[in-house]
């Protein structure tokens, strides 16, 4: 299975997270939110200019900067 | 209806003394309105010690028991990585509050339960209020709170806090666990078999010599690599903190992820679990919301909506605000005379009208800045709009080495830096806070406004006023990607939860309003008559021209104005406008091109522009930076704003000159 950025997905991807790779605390948050290994995200919408995407886990959204969203790496769904 | 839970009863005994109890929570699950449906107007807003982060504290009487409820900041986890969660865990663990009311959204309970079994690990006495029960029943969630006590272990009281509705009920639980706080039933977290042996063979060491904190919980925080329990533990026992790096590197080499990723997904299998047992979905349609979410957050229609948002902000604070302000000034100056007649027109009258146009410029401020400014934050902020801003600014901002949450406070120094300055509490770093402080006060403020229209709009052109403008924010854009570079600290990227859009609780703002508004000003007031009257005491004694003469080498020398500038720059930082004033007032004129050439105009402008923040500001300052972060940015502003006068000062005319 072929692994890439969740900064490539497009709304309404979904996709499984297999790691993060960012800062300690920005992992630390991430982690803490629910983007853990293994869990199924959904990308609800992207913002212009490069912007940040909001994803859904576990029932909520988080906004999560486009410089995140790269060092998280995940297994595209469907 | 909770008594099940609680083994043992003792018997009833009146209880003496007051209790404490401790709201605890996420973010955006209705725990302000909580604190203050409790203690209404027994309130009071400061910073917790040494902190930057904010502390509300007030009393409740329940039933003849007087109870003091301290407010924690909203965090996601007791991971101690965010100084609002360091804050939480030390107030937990130190002042060991009677109970801890987690707060939590029934409608994302997953999420919420996340951070309630780890304050069930640090077995602090815990009731759960699960409020949001309106909005879980709009998702389609019905949630079974029995059998979600008996998963927890601890009472669960079904809350709408915007509504009032289960207060009583969550107040009876919380006295009740109060009085029999030793005889709690507790359901240990389990983690799998692969971390569990980890945590047990860490739990060994710790009970050989005990550190005071439950030794489970610190067991886990040590094997996930937690720093602030690792300085805590090493203190008491250092084989512990030798023996869980080992743990560590076995687990992450049977893993092969971290040990964080590892033991979050653990706790998150441990709540899903707990979840699925006490709550049923039947999918529902796309709710209002939901639509509104779309429209407002995606394509050009959202930008198009959201400069209208902040266009009525502007007209809403400043145009309402600039009225009211000018009014309040006008009556005050009735005062003036009054004065005269009370205490003469010498050395005691001029004192005691210097510390009042202190007084007066405080409230001016106060008044019809800070109050709107607080309210509409706190509307932004509580309907769930300012997640959508930050969303869409984040882009914008990194340009300048910030993330979108900093665009609000930004737009609004425009206004008025002092609120801006307080708005940047938002901003979750220490780091990001201090950026963000500092390139607020480089905005040009209304104050400095009148100064650069009255004085280069009106007498120069207004293209060289809006030249201002520009340069202003080359400077800031430049002194941003400095400060981003050499500042110390991780540079964090946007990370935000997005809350459903909701309604504003009207109570809670208005209170939250009153009380941030005089948190500050029982702060600022003092500290700007004191100024004030310390000015007014070197008028008096005649200091202002030896002074005017000790700062003519850069008054005249530097910076080429005439050398009334240095006194009139030194009234300045009571109120940037009034160097106008004081300009006019000290050469006896109004027609200030009869006293400046164009170009002095200009590097006047731009010195008050970038040179020491107001003393509103600075005070804005301290309090949320603490005196030695205030102190550098008064310096630096103080050394930019010589260095780019200066310039302009040698480059300008000849410029000038070659124009026209």
């Amino acid at each position: 299975m072929m692994l890439v950025s969740l900064a490539s997905l497009r709304p309404g991807d979904k996709a499984i997270v297999d790691s993060i790779e960012a800062g300690r605390g920005a992992t630390r948050r991430l982690l803490d939110l629910g983007v853990t290994p293994g869990e199924l995200v959904e990308v609800v919408r992207s913002a212009r200019f490069g912007g940040p995407l909001e994803i859904r886990v576990r029932g909520s959204e988080l906004s999560i900067g486009r410089g995140i969203a790269m060092k998280v790496l995940v297994q595209r769904e469907g | 209806m909770n008594r099940h839970l609680v083994h043992a009863v003792k018997e009833e005994e009146p209880l003496e003394g007051r209790l404490t109890i401790a709201l605890a929570g996420n973010c955006n699950v209705g725990k302000s309105v909580v604190f203050n449906q409790l203690t209404g107007l027994h309130q009071h807003v400061g910073n917790w010690p040494g902190k930057t982060v904010e502390k509300a504290e007030g009393t409740t009487n329940f039933e003849g028991t007087t109870m003091d409820i301290v407010d924690l900041p909203g965090i996601y986890s007791l991971s101690t990585y965010s100084v609002e969660e360091r804050v939480t865990l030390e107030y937990i663990v130190n002042q060991k509050p009677d109970v801890v009311v987690d707060v939590v959204d029934a409608s994302l309970l997953e999420r919420n339960l996340y951070f309630t079994i780890q304050l069930l690990e640090a077995e602090t006495p815990l009731v759960v209020a699960l409020n949001q029960m309106d909005e879980a029943q709009k998702k389609g969630i019905s949630t079974d709170t029995k059998r979600l006590e008996q998963q927890l272990g601890v009472p669960v009281v079904p809350m709408i806090a915007v509504r009032g509705i289960g207060f009583h009920e969550l107040m009876t639980a919380t006295r009740d666990v109060a009085q029999r706080r030793t005889e709690r039933k507790v359901i240990p977290i389990r983690y799998g078999p692969e971390v569990e042996v980890h945590v047990e063979g860490i739990a060994k060491v710790i009970e050989e010599k005990p550190v005071g904190l439950p030794t489970r919980f610190t067991a886990v925080r040590l094997l996930e690599g937690d720093e602030y329990m690792r300085q805590l533990v090493a203190r008491v026992n250092e084989e512990a903190i030798a023996v869980a790096e080992e743990h560590k590197r076995r687990l992450e080499k049977a893993h092969g992820h971290s040990v964080a990723s590892v033991i979050a997904s653990e706790r998150y299998e441990i709540v899903r679990k707990i979840v699925r047992a006490s709550q049923s979905t039947v999918p529902k349609a796309l709710t209002f919301g939901d639509r509104l979410d779309e429209i407002t957050t995606t394509g050009i229609l959202g930008y198009i909506i959201m400069v209208g948002v902040i266009a009525s902000m502007f007209v809403a604070v400043f145009a309402v605000g600039d009225k009211v302000a000018s009014l309040l000034g006008e009556t005050f100056l009735v005062l003036g005379p009054m004065v005269v007649r009370a205490f003469g027109g010498g050395t005691v009258g001029e004192l005691v009208w210097g510390g009042l146009e202190g007084l007066i410029a405080g409230i001016t401020l106060a008044l019809p800045y800070i109050v709107p400014f607080y309210a509409i934050m706190a509307v932004l902020e509580d309907s769930g709009y300012l997640a959508r801003m930050a969303f869409m600014m984040d882009s914008v901002m990194h340009v300048v080495g910030l993330h979108g949450k900093a665009f609000i406070p930004l737009v609004l120094g425009y206004g008025c830096n002092v609120p801006a300055c307080l708005g940047c509490r938002i901003m979750e770093t220490d780091r990001e806070r201090t950026l963000a402080v500092f390139l607020t006060t480089l905005i040009p403020c209304a104050g400095r406004t009148i100064v650069i229209l009255g004085l280069v709009g009106r007498y120069v052109g207004i293209e060289w006023a809006l030249g201002l403008y520009a340069l202003d924010l080359l400077v800031i854009l430049a002194l941003g990607r400095l400060a981003y570079k050499t500042l110390p600290g991780e540079p964090s990227g946007l990370i935000m939860e997005v809350p459903p859009y909701r309604m504003p609780h009207l109570s809670t703002t208005l209170k939250r309003t009153w009380f941030e508004t005089s948190s500050f000003v029982t702060m600022a007031l003092p500290l700007m008559v004191l100024g004030s009257v310390v000015l007014k005491a070197l008028e008096v004694a005649g200091a202002l021209g030896p002074i005017s003469g000790l700062l003519s080498p850069i008054s005249v020398g530097l910076l080429g104005l005439p050398p009334v500038a240095g006194v009139v720059l030194i009234f300045g930082v009571l109120r940037k406008e009034l160097t106008l004033v004081m300009l006019a007032a000290l050469s006896g004129t109004a027609n200030l091109s009869s006293i400046l050439t164009a170009s002095q105009m200009i590097v006047f402008s731009v010195v008050t522009m970038f040179y020491i923040p107001c003393l509103g500001t600075v005070v804005a300052l301290y309090k949320e930076l603490g005196w030695k972060k205030a102190l550098a940015i008064v310096m630096s502003e103080v050394a930019l704003a010589l260095a780019v006068g200066g310039l302009l000062s040698r480059v300008l005319p000849t410029l000038m000159a070659s124009l026209t």
